[in-house]
């Protein structure tokens, strides 16, 4: 499964992308994450770490997970993620 | 306790936020030619820099005033006492960084007092380019290099 | 002289005719109920001049105007705006523009000019404080921003400018006014209605005050505001690090990024080669602040090693990134930065040029334009030949003058209008509206054409500013364009920058309001006249004979071939229903007279 870093995130993965097993979830996902770069869990997980940040917006295959099923939205190898901070522009 | 300004031009995005809040501070209107803090801006070298009165140690002003209206206070700044100002100007012309300042309009004698309390171009700079420090806990350059050379070691050695 | 309520309370009114200068005491009345700048200017403009004029004639006006917070410590409040009919579309045209001329005109003691007839030789107008005066610009004629703007500093020292360069004095249709040489007010032609008076330039210097209704009350709002927005990821950190740009990979990646003129939907394998990121790697020198400004997304950008394309500069924003990259399919960073180097130095709308070129491309493809037309084969994703027209369309050479016709005037000539992405003859930004629905009701319904800073839909559709809309789904969008229409309507009318809404809302932008001019409004009734200013605009289209409210056809009928919103087009007529109703106008979206008496929209 493709996971791909926006803005600030690349600094922190040191890459635009990166390739995984799928983990069954998107909260899953943000674990590893984490784990892998501990920078990121107070970055892109909640408090008690069940659920994402406020600050960073995560799309499936293009959709905001707002729009599926949040961080339990499950996750196959076909699957395509973009991970990113909160910006705007306009 | 004694403070200071210090300036980082490196973070200055040129906004002019400490002009607008420096002249509302001390005149009560808007008006980047009241402030006593002025952001210069070198648009080739994409470089913008504050500039206000440092509070020398060996003051120009204070020294030329005929009338004893400059005199450093308890806090180390030269303030400067209006009743006392007899508006003659030496004062601006002695200073060698023109951090003191005239205004026409107003017919009056300006510069840097730090403000009472909280110092406003400071607390207002949006990037921490203007700060107040205590002169004695400025970054000492001779630690900032020995630190570089700390991690340059590491570095090596790892 | 000046009032203690945010304003100065003084208009120039300047007649290039007969070249007379007046002062007039402002409209207090008016500006209580249209705010300032955005709202205020209308007002003004619609007050004295009639809705059919022709733009470009002597009989056109052309207000700048500040609003109450303009030059004040208020969050961003840098900002001015310049409104008259718009010479591209034919209705309201109201251009907003940061940077520091604004503030310099109320030091100088002036909260707006309003400018009439044509003078019969190139003219400047010189604001030092209480000297106001018309000089002889015939030297200056000819002359780009950049040059005429530093030629007038070392003329009268230390002054802000507002100009045009050679496109705006041939009244090009979409020229800019450009101030601090890389601030524009850059939409619908406000720089063709300067050129079509002989106004070059405005320099202006001041060493007076504004002052605010209620001191104490005023600095604790700002206070408030400013650490809102520091503490905001977006306004405290995303765009001062990355600038708009950042937009161009999230854009693209929710399938909303219009690729080649939108012929081929709107995802691009490429948009990572134009993005933010790819900016601040290879041309960004720093960020910078307008005036009074704590987000500082301003970029100042330089191009080195590249031969031709070498500049130094600002931008691009992330509009004239994506006219110049997605819409032309070009994936060349610095040809990019480039061609937005060429709009600011000459004065012209990087959207609507970017968006012309991807439209020629396209008529280019299949054929409608001869490469004899043109001079060279002009392709999707050539970079070099974008780069050559922006300079030709600059300098008014070749085909380039068919280019500043804008896209609508360019279509019809070759016979496909429809290819014209573009509304009431405004180019569509850089979002698609069959991707992200409330954006295409935006441009559908903004009251000056294709525009995203009417009602920035894109912050609720794929930001999640304030809360999460679904961008597929048509529920609910009507009801919040409105309210995003109404609040950006006040917030672009009080002189503080759009970008502030993105960290703060109604509750803070009627606190500072409050404050300055010393009113006990509720934020309701402040919000109110947001609406009414909405309202006074749309009546002015109708009476300038605006086109109805719809989008494309591309939009309507061709659905995305791929992306997270394939098999997807625009459901306009759904929105727009509910869009009226929201508004409570009529079905056809008609504002009706209790709707006006209501708002008390006087016209």
């Amino acid at each position: 499964m493709l996971v791909k870093f926006l803005a600030t995130y690349r600094q922190i993965a040191q890459c635009r992308s990166f390739e995984l097993p799928a983990p069954p979830t998107v909260l899953a996902l943000m674990e590893e994450l984490s784990s892998r770069w501990p920078e990121f869990r107070e970055l892109i997980l909640s408090k008690d770490g069940t659920d994402k940040g406020d600050d960073v917006i995560i799309l499936v295959n293009g959709r905001h997970i707002e729009h599926l099923d949040g961080v339990s939205t499950p996750l196959t190898e076909a699957d395509y993620v973009v991970i990113t901070p909160l910006v705007a522009g306009g | 306790m004694a403070r200071q300004l210090v300036v980082d031009p490196k973070k200055c995005v040129g906004c002019r936020t400490c002009e607008l809040v420096c002249s509302f501070k001390h005149n009560e209107e808007f008006n980047p030619r009241l402030s006593n803090v002025s952001v210069f801006h070198y648009e080739e070298a994409a470089i913008t820099v504050p500039i206000m009165c440092l509070q020398c140690d060996e003051a120009s002003c204070a020294a030329v005033c005929p009338t004893g209206a400059l005199r450093r206070n308890a806090d180390g700044v030269i303030a400067h006492d209006a009743s006392k100002c007899i508006v003659c100007k030496m004062c601006v012309n002695a200073c060698p960084l023109g951090n003191v300042s005239y205004s026409p309009a107003k017919q009056k004698i300006f510069k840097c007092d730090l403000c009472d309390g909280e110092t406003w171009c400071a607390k207002y700079c949006p990037t921490g380019a203007i700060s107040v420090v205590d002169p004695n806990e400025v970054p000492d350059k001779k630690q900032q290099a020995a630190d570089k050379l700390k991690a340059a070691v590491e570095e090596v050695c790892a | 002289m000046t009032q203690a309520n945010g304003w100065i309370g003084t208009i120039l009114r300047i007649n290039l005719t007969d070249g007379s200068i007046k002062r007039e005491p402002l409209n207090m009345q008016d500006a209580n109920d249209y705010v300032g700048a955005r709202g205020l200017g209308t007002k003004y403009y619609c007050n004295e001049v009639d809705p059919k004029v022709d733009p470009l004639s002597p009989e056109n006006k052309m207000v700048v105007m500040t609003g109450p917070l303009t030059g004040t410590a208020a969050c961003s409040a840098g900002r001015y705006e310049v409104v008259s009919k718009a010479p591209l579309t034919g209705i309201i045209g109201a251009a907003n523009s940061g940077g520091h001329f604004g503030p310099e005109l109320k030091y100088a003691g002036y909260d707006g000019i309003i400018f009439e007839g044509k003078a019969d030789h190139p003219v400047y107008l010189h604001i030092d404080d209480d000297v106001v005066e018309l000089l002889d610009a015939t030297d200056l004629w000819g002359q780009g921003v950049h040059e005429v703007t530093d030629e007038l500093n070392e003329r009268h020292g230390n002054v802000r400018v507002a100009c045009i360069g050679t496109p705006g004095e041939r009244q090009m249709l979409f020229a800019a006014i450009m101030n601090d040489k890389n601030r524009a007010a850059g939409r619908g032609g406000m720089g063709a209605v300067m050129g079509s008076k002989n106004l070059k330039a405005i320099v202006v210097r001041g060493t007076h005050g504004v002052k605010v209704a209620r001191p104490a009350g005023f600095m604790s709002e700002v206070t408030k505001a400013r650490t809102m927005l520091q503490e905001h990821p977006v306004t405290g950190n995303g765009l001062g690090t990355f600038g708009t740009e950042i937009l161009v990979n999230i854009v693209n990646e929710v399938g909303g990024l219009p690729l080649r003129n939108g012929r081929d939907g709107s995802y691009w394998e490429d948009a990572d080669d134009t993005s933010g990121e790819r900016l601040n790697e290879t041309h960004l020198v720093k960020n910078q602040g307008c005036f009074g400004c704590s987000i500082a997304c301003g970029r100042v950008t330089k191009i080195e090693g590249k031969g031709d394309l070498d500049g130094f500069g600002e931008g691009p924003e992330y509009e004239a990134g994506w006219s110049y990259g997605a819409a032309c399919g070009v994936n060349d960073i610095s040809a990019i930065v480039k061609a937005n180097f060429i709009c600011n130095e000459q004065g012209m709308d990087p959207i609507t040029l970017g968006s012309t070129v991807a439209c020629a491309m396209e008529l280019f493809e299949m054929g409608a334009i001869p490469e004899s037309d043109i001079g060279f084969p002009l392709r999707f994703g050539d970079a070099a030949a974008m780069v050559k027209l922006t300079q030709m369309c600059a300098d008014g050479e070749g085909f380039g003058q068919t280019i500043g016709l804008g896209s609508y005037r360019l279509a019809e000539k070759y016979g496909h209008p429809e290819l014209s992405m573009s509304v009431k003859k405004q180019e569509m930004p850089a979002y698609d509206g069959r991707a992200i629905q409330g954006i295409g009701l935006e441009y559908a319904t903004s009251n000056r054409g294709g525009c995203h800073v009417r009602g920035y839909m894109i912050s609720p559709e794929v930001l999640g500013i304030p809360v999460k809309l679904d961008p597929l789904e048509t529920k609910g969008k009507g009801a919040m364009l409105k309210t995003f229409q109404d609040l950006t309507a006040l917030c672009d009318s009080t002189g503080i920058c759009l970008f502030t809404t993105f960290g703060i809302g109604l509750p803070e932008i009627a606190g500072m309001y409050r404050e300055a001019v010393g009113s006990d409004e509720t934020d309701e009734e402040i919000l109110l006249k947001g609406e009414r200013i909405w309202n006074l605009e749309k009546r002015f289209n109708l009476e300038a004979g605006v086109e109805k409210d719809t989008l494309p056809p591309r939009l309507l009928r061709e659905a995305l071939p791929s992306g997270p919103a394939k098999g997807k087009v625009s459901e306009l007529q759904t929105m727009l229903a509910d869009y009226y109703e929201a508004r409570n106008w009529t079905a056809d979206g008609i504002p009706t007279d209790e709707k006006l008496a209501e708002l008390n929209v006087t016209y």
